[in-house]
Parts: C-alpha cells; structure tokens; sequence
C-alpha cells in the first residue's frame, strides 16, 4: 500500500500513482479521490459534472456515466483536513509518483448545492 | 395506548444556554481569585463568571477563532464540568474551607448544571473537528498502511521545543511548558479509564492494561502522575492539582478535554482509538526530545524519569494500541468502524498541532515584555492624537485587585494615567508599569494584572492590530 499526502486545491491538487493521476472531488454530498481520467477513453474526469441528479459524473468526451456515491462509499480510502489529503492507494509502496495541478469542474469543487 | 410520548431532543435556546453557563461559573469556589495560585486545594478554578454572559457558546467556533477569550473560558468550563467525575483530595489536612468546597465541587447542583451545558461547550470548542471528511473504502490494510506511516516519519523538534532553546529565557520557558502538561499528567489516564467500564470483548481487558501500566501497577512510586509531580518539583514548580489554573494555556486545556470528551462519549468510542494510537506513537519521540531538553535547560538536578519512561512503555503502547486495540476491534466490529478511528487520529493531531503553536507563541509573547512595553509611546502617541480611535475602557482599581488571567480577541493597548501595575504574561513573566507607561497587549495572548499602589487608574484601546497603528 501507498499512503501519499497531497493538496485537496490549488497547487499540487493532482498525485500522479504509476500512469494514473488523481484528484481530490468535493460535491454537495460528499467528498472522494478521483482517477482523473475516465476508464473509457481517457477523458478528463476532473472536469466532468454532475448529473442533473447531481450523482453521477458524467465525463466530459463521451458523456460515460460514474457513480459519485460509488466513488465516496468503496473508491480510495483518505482523510481531509483543511487543505491536506492522505490517501491510501492500493499499490506497492515503491511506485513512482509525482505531484502537479489540475483545474477541477465546479461540479468537483463543492460549488453545486445537494439536491 | 391512548398516550403518545413525545420525545424530543434536550436543546437550549443561546440566551438559557448563558444563563445556565453563568449560573454553573458562579458557584463561589469558582470566582476571581486574590493570588495568582490555588494553594492545595482541587475545586478552586476560576471561571471568571463576570464576562460570560458577553460570550455566545451557542455555535461551533470557528478554526481561526480557536484561540479568542470564548475557547479559553468554554475550555476552563469544561474542564471543571469534566472533574466532577474524578476523585480529588488537597494533599494537607482537609480544613473547613476544604471541606466546604469538596461539598460544593461534588454537589448535585454543580454536576447537574455542568452537564446541561456541556454537550453545547463541547460543540463549540470541538465542532470545527467536523471539518475532517474521511472517504473511500477502508479496510484493514489501508488502515494499517496508514497508521504505520507516522511510526516511521522522523523525530523533529516542536515549535515548543524550539521556543523553549531559543527563549530569552529557557527556564521560564520550560516551567511554563511544564505547567501546561499538569492538567493532564497529574490525572494521567483518567480520561482512558472512562472506557474501562461497560462490557465489550477481549479489547476491554486489553484496554485495562494500558491503564495499568499508568498507573504503576498499584505502587504508587511508579504511578506516572508520581513521576510527573517530581519533574516538576525538581523544576522548582509545586505539583498541588491546578496550581497554576491561570496560567494554563487555552489549547493546553483543550489537549486534556478532548480526551474527556471522547471518553465521556462513548459514541465516539473509536475514534478515541485513533486518538489514542496518535498520542503513544507519538510521545515515544516526544519524551525521548523532552527528556533532553529539559536535562539541557536545567541541568542534571531535574528529574526526567517521566520522560525516560514513556520512551520505553509507549513503545509498547503504540504497537498494543494497534495490535491489541485496533485491529482487533476492527476484527470484532467490522471495517465500517475504520472512518471513526482515522477521524480520531487527525482529530488529535490538529490539536496537537494547534497547541504547539499556541504555546511557542506564548514564550514569544513573554520574551517580547520589554518591547511591547517600549511599543506603548508610539502606539499611545497615534491614540492621544486622536489619529487612532479605538474602543475604550477607563478603569480604577485599587492595591492588590488582581485582573485573574485572559485574553482579548484583538490586540489591545494599555495605558496606564496614574498608579502601579504589575502587567503578568506568564508564569514568572511580568512588567512593570508605572504612570504614563504602558504595554501593548497581543491578540490571543494570555495576561493579567496586579495593581501595585494605593490605586491604578489605567486604559485600554482595542485598537485590534497594534503594527497598523505604526505606520
């Protein structure tokens, strides 16, 4: 296992494990780490919205649907406080990483109130 | 059944909920206190019932206001509404006024009072915690993964521990340290044995070891609180149970409530756990660091045993507290349990962190008395002139009133127009102040006062921050 610290926003907001970079969501019902590319075709899931139901996300290149609860309920473990993510990835804890910064959807920023 | 119950939640309005925080602070062994000191005796603490009915404990606090005088006297309150539960006794002879405030700590009134107001005092000083969101699906791996990763983080010194060496003035600044540990060393594991009770499983007897080893194996020589009470007195400081009340640190109090308030929770029973696992893993390095340091600041002739031995038993209640506790209430309960004991242990670490930084801020603000004391003429300067215009109160006291410890939520201005005042900053920590003199006073920073002539007649301008003053 792989546990890494990162940012919930801002700089340093993306952790790149092996080739999969992720991110840190919040939406009106609850926060997650997010891969930031769809397991379709690769989209950009961090820029992806919500649907109308505000649960799922919808990626922004092929309109492929994912479970937001799905994600909160059985996606990566970790811990928010303040602006600081830990997250355990299941990884052997050698695995290359690199930090860098992706913009988030204002679906993915908390922006979007619940339903 | 023609009868249908109604059963709602209990709830105070914030005016009942004030009321009944003044009613419980007003109890005599409560008020303001004529020494800077309780000599020997455990139910004195002062509350300073006079300003509660200005402070609103009616909503969480924010992060950034953690510090303001509302977190210090919720955090005194709780304190005191927390020990009802524990048996204290004054180390001499048990004299009239021991007797009749043994009474009053003890009395129905005072626990009934105390416990209407504390689940509010508990939100308002721990709410901003609920900001820590865990998500994902943790299981018993990742959870291991996870904890393991502070047992191998290397030991680096504390702001605290950085202040304390580079302080103007080491040793009052390790007392001063020293006595910021008092309200939780000298009941050491009091709030652990909260959950020693009930009936849970093989973990209660695990938990009940722990226990044991605090609290000596039943010799009392060898009772952590007994080794606690020869650090201090070898560091010249008194171990009678709060003593030093005033000079007890806002956050430091919250280090010892917290416990309590997980322990007099039992819904949150797990996260203790992780608080729990946080603290031993922790304290091993801590000690090992406190143990030198103290040694450094005060030479061979204090007593370090507290130290040295929780560098050895923490070792062992780090790994029983994972091993022993942890995993196997993990086992027992289900993964479901596991947010819980990681909220737990962020839970404790932001506050340790909060503390860290509040008391190295502390010695800063006691080294920096003379400047602030020279700060006064510009400062007062900008304010006779009328180029500053602040919130002002005149006052006039008398020898020996004594202002008993507190802090202002903005920088202040002090001024004194006639008489003598011993401006207090700390244990061991004061200024002079004589007419014309004064001091700026900083936001957040624990002070108080005694007045050294036949009468002091002095000011205070809020001025909120004392540098946009100076330019």
């Amino acid at each position: 296992m792989l546990v890494l610290t990162f940012a919930a926003e801002g700089a340093g907001n993306c952790v790149e494990v092996g080739s999969v970079p992720y991110v840190y969501a919040r939406t009106a019902r609850g926060a997650f780490v997010l891969p930031a590319r769809c397991s379709h075709r690769g989209g950009p899931l961090h820029l992806a919205d919500l649907d109308k139901a505000g649960v799922r996300l919808v990626c922004p290149w092929h309109g492929a649907g994912i479970s937001a609860t799905r994600l909160i309920k059985k996606g990566i473990p970790a811990v928010r406080w303040g602006n600081t993510v830990t997250a355990v990835f299941p990884v052997p804890a050698d695995t290359e990483t690199s930090t860098g910064h992706l913009p988030l959807s204002r679906d993915l920023c908390g922006m979007r109130a619940a339903n | 059944m023609s009868f249908t119950p109604n059963h709602t939640p209990f709830e105070l309005d914030p005016a009942r909920l004030s009321e009944l925080a003044l009613d419980f602070a007003s109890n005599p062994i409560y008020l303001d206190n004529e020494e800077w000191q309780n000599t020997d005796n455990p139910y004195r603490r002062q509350l300073r019932p006079q300003i509660i009915k200005y402070l609103n404990f009616s909503t969480p606090l924010p992060k950034e206001d953690l510090l303001d005088y509302s977190a210090l006297a919720a955090n005194r309150l709780l304190a005191t509404v927390y020990e009802t539960d524990m048996m204290f006794l004054p180390k001499g002879p048990m004299t009239a006024e021991h007797w009749a405030d043994f009474k009053s700590f003890y009395s129905s009134t005072n626990r009934a009072r105390g416990e209407m107001i504390r689940p509010y005092l508990e939100r308002h000083v721990f709410g901003f915690l609920d900001d820590i969101e865990v998500s994902g699906e943790w299981t018993k791996e990742s959870l291991v993964a996870y904890l393991g990763r502070l047992r191998d983080q290397p030991s680096v010194p504390m702001a605290s521990e950085k202040a304390i060496r580079e302080s103007s003035d080491p040793k009052r600044a390790a007392r001063n340290w020293l006595i910021q540990f008092a309200p939780d060393f000298l009941s050491e594991a009091s709030p652990m044995i909260r959950n020693a009770m009930g009936y849970y499983g093989p973990v209660q007897s695990e938990w009940f070891k722990i226990i044991i080893d605090e609290y000596g194996y039943g010799v009392h020589e060898s009772k952590h609180s007994t080794l606690f009470e020869r650090t201090m007195t070898s560091a010249g400081l008194s171990p009678d149970l709060h003593r030093y009340w005033q000079y007890y640190l806002t956050s430091s109090l919250m280090m010892s409530n917290y416990f309590h308030y997980l322990g007099r929770n039992h819904e949150h029973f797990f996260r203790y756990l992780g608080a729990l696992y946080y603290t031993e893993t922790t304290l091993v390095d801590f000690c090992e660091r406190g143990a030198d340091l103290l040694t450094e600041v005060f030479g061979g002739e204090v007593d370090v045993e507290y130290f040295t031995e929780h560098v050895h038993i923490d070792t062992h209640h780090g790994r029983m507290a994972l091993e022993k506790l942890i995993l196997p209430i993990v086992e027992q309960c289900g993964e479901a349990v596991i947010p819980e004991i990681v909220r737990g242990f962020e839970e404790y670490r932001a506050i340790a962190q909060l503390a860290d930084d509040d008391f190295a801020t502390q010695v800063a603000w006691m080294d920096a008395g003379p400047q602030n004391k020279k700060l006064h003429d510009p400062v007062w300067k900008k304010v006779e002139s009328g180029e500053v215009t602040a919130p002002v109160a005149y006052i006039v006291e008398p020898r020996g009133e004594l202002s008993n410890t507190h802090q202002h939520d903005g920088d202040e201005l002090c001024h004194i127009a006639s008489g003598t005042m011993k401006f207090v900053s700390g244990y061991d920590s004061h200024q002079i102040l004589e007419a014309g003199e004064g001091t700026v006073i900083w936001r957040n920073r624990l002070h108080g006062a005694i007045i050294e002539s036949e009468e002091c007649v002095y000011e205070i301008h809020s001025v909120g921050d004392y540098r946009a003053c100076l330019s």
